[in-house]
């Protein structure tokens, strides 16, 4: 595994490079794109783990940090969504470049998947794609997110009134949401894309509530090898009260077996 | 796997025996760049890899970069992107060893032999133990240490666990309508409120014997880290465990080590245990960076003594 920086000078981009360890040669590279602020923190334990599994089965992988997250350059103000697209098109021109292929899969967990999929359609070369408990609609994700800030300082001898809001944004469990995102947040609707995302799109659903069946129904008038799978487990992005992160075992397993099927 | 940024320069390196440990080297900017400075060595709060939670690894990282500081934030084994050892080392020992290679790294890779080590929580604990066995760590930022609780007798955990209740009752729930409300429909934990109680009244009244440190080792290797002259700053969250503890185990020594100036404490109120909201994140922040600009100032003072 090799950790380095990537990208433009002034916009330096952090990954880690997984080159494959064994199994067959893969024509196919796969990149993780992670979640934003709190759930970039909880799920990154289970993103590692994902990066070295595809990477034993074969796969070039590249797990990388968005600009303003994680070990990227940038502060937590993080910009708007468009930003965010270009991280994942210069992802992916790093990893053809590092690992030789031509074809790339995306894997996104929340936003993460969001994203990958509205880079999917946009570019209209990506083979695979996973969306991972994808964040569908973007006013609810904003809802989501400020209920679980609540919920947990609510009984902390901190009181949540003070320092969530500063007038240009908002404060979501210690990160911050400046409202030029927040308002493309808002605008976030998957079911209103129309464009094929990717050949092959495998949707995962940690619970039946999230609306990934939806999405599943909308992805099927579009011309993509489609499977949907709903596998009961925890939702790792959210703070787990002992401070533990999880690693859900057989969601990574189910991922690694469908790129594996689509990309041999 | 370098790259300039506009202020500070983060390098992705790899170390360790197996080059098998990840950091973030973080280095300044060159027109402040000061070799007479130590080296900064961040330690994994917990389980979160080494951007810390929130975030908070890499503001103050880049914070210290930008006062002169050379900076390397790393995962332990088994911790972010870090192998797993293959050896059946307890991670107590091995997080001291591997702390040993980040300075044996900055020694190597920036010609640096004094470090200051900062931790938050369990990367406390550890920046204080491998102070103890490294002569090189010349000072320690601890965050929320939670001490060496595992050791401790069990009456000094009954009394932690007594005094987080009661600051829950007294400071949280008696002030909530919702709590009121479960009392009154009786879906409270009664048991828990005369237990409380209890507590607050023997606390505030009784003055009841310090709780025995037992077997713990805490006191007196802290004490030998300030007569070797390791500088030491502490910072807790008002109501942490790791507060209760120390104040426990150490009593009034803690206030003799401060006005000795080789050790500061400061308590931020109304802050979690991770510093969560930005508004405490700032506090934290401001403290370490005048903190370390008083140790650099002194720091400096002794090496133009010696020359």
């Amino acid at each position: 595994m090799v950790p380095f920086y990537f990208g433009p000078p002034h916009k330096p981009l952090f990954g880690c490079y997984h080159e494959p360890r064994s199994g067959p040669p893969r024509q196919c590279g796969v990149i993780l794109c992670p979640p934003l602020g709190y759930e970039y923190i909880n799920s990154h334990r289970a993103y590692r783990q994902l990066a070295v599994r595809l990477s034993h089965v074969g796969f070039p992988v590249l797990l990388f940090d968005f600009y303003g997250s994680g070990d990227s350059g940038g502060d937590d103000e993080l910009e708007g969504i468009p930003p965010h697209l270009s991280d994942i098109s210069t992802a992916i021109d790093e990893l053809r470049r590092r690992a030789g292929v031509a074809k790339v899969c995306l894997v996104g967990l929340r936003l993460g998947g969001t994203l990958s999929m509205m880079a999917g359609a946009e570019r209209g070369d990506v083979e695979g794609l996973v969306l991972w408990d994808p964040v569908i609609d973007g006013r609810v994700y904003i809802r989501e997110m400020t209920t679980v800030h609540q919920d947990l300082l609510g009984p902390s001898f901190s009181r949540p009134k003070h320092g969530t809001t500063n007038g240009t944004a908002i404060e979501i469990l210690g990160f911050t949401l400046a409202h030029s995102l927040l308002a493309d947040l808002e605008t976030i609707d998957l079911l209103a894309i129309r464009r094929k995302p990717a050949k092959s799109t495998l949707v995962l659903e940690s619970d039946g509530g999230g609306g990934a069946r939806g999405l599943s129904e909308h992805l099927k008038s579009m011309e993509t090898r489609l499977e949907y799978q709903l596998l009961p487990g925890p939702r790792i992005w959210l703070p787990d009260r002992e401070g533990g992160l999880l690693v859900p075992a057989p969601t990574l397993h189910s991922i690694v077996s469908w790129i594996a099927r689509v990309q041999p | 796997m370098d790259r300039t940024g506009a202020a500070v320069r983060e390098e992705a390196v790899l170390f360790g025996q197996t080059r098998s440990l990840v950091g973030i080297l973080t280095d300044p900017p060159e027109s402040i760049k000061n070799t007479n400075l130590p080296g900064m060595i961040l330690l994994n709060a917990g389980i979160v890899h080494r951007v810390g939670p929130q975030r908070l690894y890499v503001k103050i990282a880049r914070s210290l970069a930008e006062l002169g500081f050379v900076v390397l934030r790393f995962d332990f084994s088994g911790i972010g992107d870090s192998r797993v050892r293959p050896d059946n080392l307890p991670f107590e020992r091995s997080a001291v060893s591997e702390a040993q290679d980040a300075m044996n790294h900055l020694g190597s890779a920036r010609g640096m032999d004094r470090f200051v080590l900062l931790g938050l929580c369990s990367g406390a604990d550890m920046s204080l133990k491998t102070a103890w066995y490294d002569p090189r760590v010349v000072g320690a930022v601890l965050i929320n240490p939670q001490g060496d609780q595992q050791d401790a007798a069990n009456e000094l955990n009954a009394f932690a666990v007594d005094r987080k209740i009661s600051r829950y009752y007294w400071q949280i729930a008696l002030r909530n309508p919702k709590s009121w409300l479960r009392a009154v429909r009786g879906e409270a934990n009664y048991a828990a409120i005369v237990r409380a109680l209890v507590f607050q009244l023997r606390h505030r009244y009784a003055r009841p014997k310090r709780a025995s440190s037992g077997m713990n080792r805490d006191p007196a290797n802290f004490r030998s880290l300030v007569e070797r002259g390791v500088r030491l700053l502490l910072v807790f969250s008002k109501g942490d465990a790791g507060l209760d503890y120390f104040r426990e185990v150490y009593g009034e020594e803690l206030r003799h080590l401060c006005s000795g100036g080789k050790m500061d404490l400061h308590v931020i109120p109304r802050s979690t245990h991770t510093f969560t909201f930005l508004r405490d994140q700032g506090r934290l922040l401001g403290l370490v960076r005048e903190w370390a600009q008083s140790v650099t100032a002194r720091d400096l003072e002794v090496v133009r003594e010696a020359t």
